[in-house]
């Protein structure tokens, strides 16, 4: 099967078995690494990527599904060098570590805080409940995302 | 000369170099770098816990068309263990565990690969399997490895029989007198814990090649020179015809501290001529974890009207599974775990490495230390109920200070745990008690811990390039701690007078490093730290040589301080470090310094311990934990209210960082206390398999942590650092464990504190534990009566 799929701006086309997950999709196909495959069964959410705007497990998403769909990744979400604010956030608060979550993480809060720009501690705790981390313990990401002032950077893409 | 570096050059708060390329998803891990250019590998795995293999029949699967190799036991037949030679890379005529590896298998895609390992035939006959150590303990039990004595011994000296695979021991003083006395009370405990996985978020995964008749292997590992080695070993090449490459590691924590499918990428490498890639799966990750093991005790202490510890003895089994591996050297550790903290008066540990046909266990983050912590303070608990002392009173009056001696009877120097223990008690006198009183029921504990940095065998090499910076090459790798990208070209720079991120750090390459016992043990800060100490010391003797010359100066009068080397006093004189080194090239060439560490060795009292790889611990590191709980006695959920840690840190080279692995090892040890738990079904295999089942702490499950940092014990590490990263998980589950029992009025004995069992504990329907395969008179328990 053929499909369509927009990936960070560009137009490809992909032929594979439509049950092929946009991850494996993703990372062998586009090698495109940044999204991780680690659980493979949406509940660690290191495979985060934004489809139509909306953060989904790719380990989750049958490439079927997506004809004519936008997805952008890590790689496409800013230019490393001019990182969004929570890549800035969590460089400034030095939180990252082993790293293999990270890119999942901020794909998850990137698309969290343009809904919720100014959110409580909970709340921030409750949008990472599917993106897990096993090196940090998580409250330091959470003080990183809440030291974020400027909210509409983040939806400036 | 001015060696001595100043302490404020060096500590800071130092972000991570590598964190924006890991935040934008271009850092390329192991698993990252396998592609369609290479061959993909599978391992065909037992599906039974003990059987005679009678035939491997791999025909049908080399016949298929992808499918370029296939290795079997035939083509690697080395033995190798820690202690002892043991364990074999595929199963020869036994199969020990469910899920051990038969075969593998490397074909052009990983489908091919999967459908051939479903057509190889393994032929077998089916025998008893031993699933606990119970069973294995009997005296009519199956022996798990019946040529147990015909394997060579890596390290002589240690009693062994049958299915117990190594025994470490302590006899210091006699214990038999002191719980005769007539004025003691004698406290006797028995205690359990599961099986705790790792789940380093990306999987051990392997790519190896053959070149130039050289095997490469690029690894996800904490040990280059231990896959180097094994891979020789069960190869039966020679060492230097391995080469072992490390890209960022994505988590470890103890996992990645053994070699287990590197030498079999290798091996169909070899095979192939080409290169390829192994990786496991998540299924597979999980089902061959070398977990932290499951174990049991039988405690019991004499104990003076006034809290005098005058007699202990205790027997802790520890499940190795199939294979030895790090069990037989962490039975060493009992004796500075269960055997710390506290002034003992006689004392007798056996800590016995017991053989089940399950699948083998290693090392996670502090080891066996972290339930002989959570064995060790809840009899200490179960010590001040008896005599009626209250548990701080008593553990400030036993903690092991200056010029006491140990199990071993090593001298500790310093007094370090009390101090700590009276920083806790000053911050949570000072803090608002959580009840939320709602209920509930409400607990707090404080508790205390032992742990150590295993030091050992570190080099370092540092070349002064012509620009100014460093390149600091060693063995280390970036597992994820911030030892490689923080401390490391913190201490470096200080000693230069340069900037951190003028210290290249190179990642490890075993053909341009020397020989390091890897990352773990909390050892990267000190022991690599230390070796790259002494290099940076030895050229900044040099800069200060040629600059004495060239500035009239002597070497006492100069300062090395932000790329320059001044005359003390005057900044901006003298000349940049750059100057310095094409001086150096004019006379003798470019300027290099090496550097080397090994553990200096702590001496112990003679003859009271068997059995261990160490006597005694060289860098002792001690921690506080304290914790409120409350306890819902309708549904036995425990909710952590509060979380404080005193650590004791020597120095804090870079407070930020350590306050980071503080905050993510208490999380996995509430993981530990918990809802972490590894089972094994009635067929010997894991009952979880990912993350369903599996539980690791979310978001919403944690709390951020108080944390004081401790400085000031001694140490022997660099600008007296410790490692900082292992210790934090080292009393979760002890003092999680003890509030509760506070809370609850109940003996807890067992981890992890899951709602049902808890449950069960509050409802009083929870049976004591009592082991019948741990005899109560201690000298029964020993493999040679």
């Amino acid at each position: 099967m053929t499909i369509e799929l927009t990936i960070n701006g560009e137009v490809r086309t992909v032929t594979a078995d439509p049950r092929t997950a946009l991850l494996d999709v993703l990372r062998d196909s586009c090698r495109l690494t940044g999204a991780k495959a680690v659980c493979r069964e949406g509940f660690c959410g290191a495979c985060t990527v934004l489809v139509d705007g909306e953060a989904v497990p790719s380990c989750l998403r049958p490439i079927g599904m997506l004809d004519g769909r936008s997805i952008v990744t890590i790689e496409g979400l800013a230019h490393f060098e001019t990182p969004n604010p929570v890549q800035q956030a969590f460089i400034d608060h030095d939180v990252v570590q082993c790293g293999m979550c990270f890119p999942g993480m901020v794909m998850t809060l990137t698309a969290f805080l343009e809904t919720n720009p100014a959110p409580s501690r909970g709340e921030v705790k409750a949008a990472l409940s599917g993106n897990i981390c096993r090196c940090t313990g998580y409250e330091r990401i959470v003080d990183a995302v809440l030291s974020i002032q400027d909210m509409r950077k983040v939806s400036g893409r | 000369m001015n060696a001595v570096t100043d302490l404020a050059s060096v500590v800071m708060d130092l972000p991570r170099r590598d964190a924006q390329d890991k935040l934008t998803g271009r850092t390329r891990y192991t698993i990252d770098n396998i592609g369609a250019d290479m061959l993909h590998a599978v391992q065909v795995r037992s599906d039974v816990a003990s059987a005679r293999i009678l035939e491997i029949d791999c025909s049908k699967a080399l016949a298929m068309k992808g499918v370029r190799a296939i290795v079997t036991h035939a083509d690697a037949p080395g033995l190798h263990g820690i202690g002892v030679a043991d364990h074999p890379l595929f199963a020869s005529d036994l199969i020990r565990y469910h899920g051990e590896p038969i075969a593998a298998i490397a074909a052009d895609t990983l489908e091919i690969a999967h459908a051939a390992a479903r057509a190889v035939l393994v032929r077998t006959e089916l025998l008893p399997a031993v699933l606990t150590m119970a069973e294995a303990l009997d005296e009519h039990a199956p022996l798990i490895h019946p040529d147990w004595q015909r394997y060579e011994l890596l390290k002589e000296g240690a009693p062994r029989a049958g299915n117990v695979a190594w025994e470490a021991h302590v006899t210091r003083g006699d214990t038999d007198a002191a719980f005769a006395r007539p004025d003691v009370t004698v406290v006797d405990d028995c205690f359990r814990v599961g099986r705790q996985s790792h789940v380093p978020f990306e999987p051990r995964c392997a790519i190896a090649s053959y070149e130039d008749g050289r095997f490469h292997i690029q690894c996800s590992t904490q040990v280059p020179w231990t896959v180097r080695n094994v891979t020789a070993k069960v190869l039966g090449a020679a060492a230097s015809r391995v080469r072992v490459t490390v890209p960022a590691v994505g988590g470890g924590f103890g996992l990645k501290f053994d070699c287990t499918i590197e030498p079999v990428a290798a091996l169909l490498a070899r095979k192939t001529g080409k290169t390829v890639s192994l990786c496991n799966s998540r299924e597979e990750e999980f089902l061959s974890c070398l977990c932290r093991e499951n174990a049991e005790v039988r405690i019991r202490s004499a104990v003076t009207p006034d809290g005098e510890i005058v007699g202990r003895e205790a027997t802790v089994l520890m499940d190795c599974g199939a294979y030895g591996g790090e069990q037989i050297f962490l039975s060493t550790m009992t004796a500075h775990t269960l055997g710390g903290n506290y002034r003992l008066g006689a004392v007798k540990l056996n800590s016995r490495a017991v053989y089940t046909n399950t699948p083998p266990n290693g090392a996670f983050r502090a080891c066996n230390g972290v339930y002989n912590t959570f064995f060790l303070e809840r009899h200490t608990d179960n010590i001040c109920a008896a005599i009626g002392m209250d548990p701080m009173e008593f553990r400030k009056q036993n903690v092991l200070g200056d010029g006491d001696i140990g199990a071993t009877g090593q001298v500790f120097q310093g007094d370090v745990l009390r101090p700590m223990l009276e920083r806790m008690e000053a911050i949570s006198a000072g803090a608002e008690r959580r009840d939320p009183a709602d209920g509930r029921l409400y607990g707090r504990a404080t508790t205390v811990g032992t742990w150590f940095v295993f030091v050992g065998p570190s080099a370092a090499t540092i070349n002064l390039n012509a620009d100014g910076s460093a390149t600091l090459v060693t063995s280390g790798v970036e597992i994820g701690s911030g030892t490689m990208v923080q401390s490391l070209p913190q201490i470096v720079a200080g000693i230069l007078g340069i900037h951190p991120a003028d210290v290249i750090v190179k990642t490890a390459d075993t053909d341009a490093s020397g020989r390091d016992l890897g990352v773990g043990g909390g050892r990267t800060t000190v022991s690599i730290g230390s070796a790259s100490k002494m290099a940076a010391e030895k050229i900044r003797e040099q800069i200060l040589e040629i600059a004495s010359e060239m500035l009239q100066t002597p070497p006492s009068g100069l300062a090395l301080r932000g790329g320059r080397v001044e005359i003390a006093g005057r900044p901006g004189s003298g000349m940049t470090i750059a100057a310095v080194v094409q001086r150096a090239e004019e006379l003798f060439g470019p300027m290099s310094g090496t550097g080397n560490f090994t553990a200096p060795g702590v001496p112990s009292l003679p003859g009271c311990a068997a059995g261990h790889f160490i006597d005694a611990i060289d860098i002792p590191i001690f921690t506080v934990h304290d914790c409120e709980v409350a306890v819902d006695p309708d549904t036995g959920h425990v909710d952590v209210l509060s979380y404080r840690v005193v650590q004791d840190v020597g120095v804090a080279i870079n407070p930020r960082a350590i306050r980071s692995q503080i905050q993510g090892g208490v999380t996995q040890g509430l993981g530990y206390a918990l809802h972490e738990n590894i089972t094994i079904d009635e067929h010997g295999s894991m009952e979880q398999s990912g993350f369903e089942h599996y539980l690791l702490p979310l978001a919403q499950d944690v709390l951020p942590v108080e944390i004081v940092l401790h400085e000031g014990a001694p140490s022997i590490g660099p600008l007296g650092a410790k490692g900082a990263g292992e210790i934090p998980i080292l009393n979760v589950g002890a003092t999680i464990a003890c509030a509760v029992a506070r809370a609850t009025g109940r003996p807890v004995a067992e981890l992890p504190l899951t709602p049902p069992r808890v449950l069960e504990m509050i409802q009083g329907h929870a049976k004591a534990l009592d082991f019948a395969h741990i005899s109560p008179v201690w000298h029964a328990n020993l493999a040679r009566r």
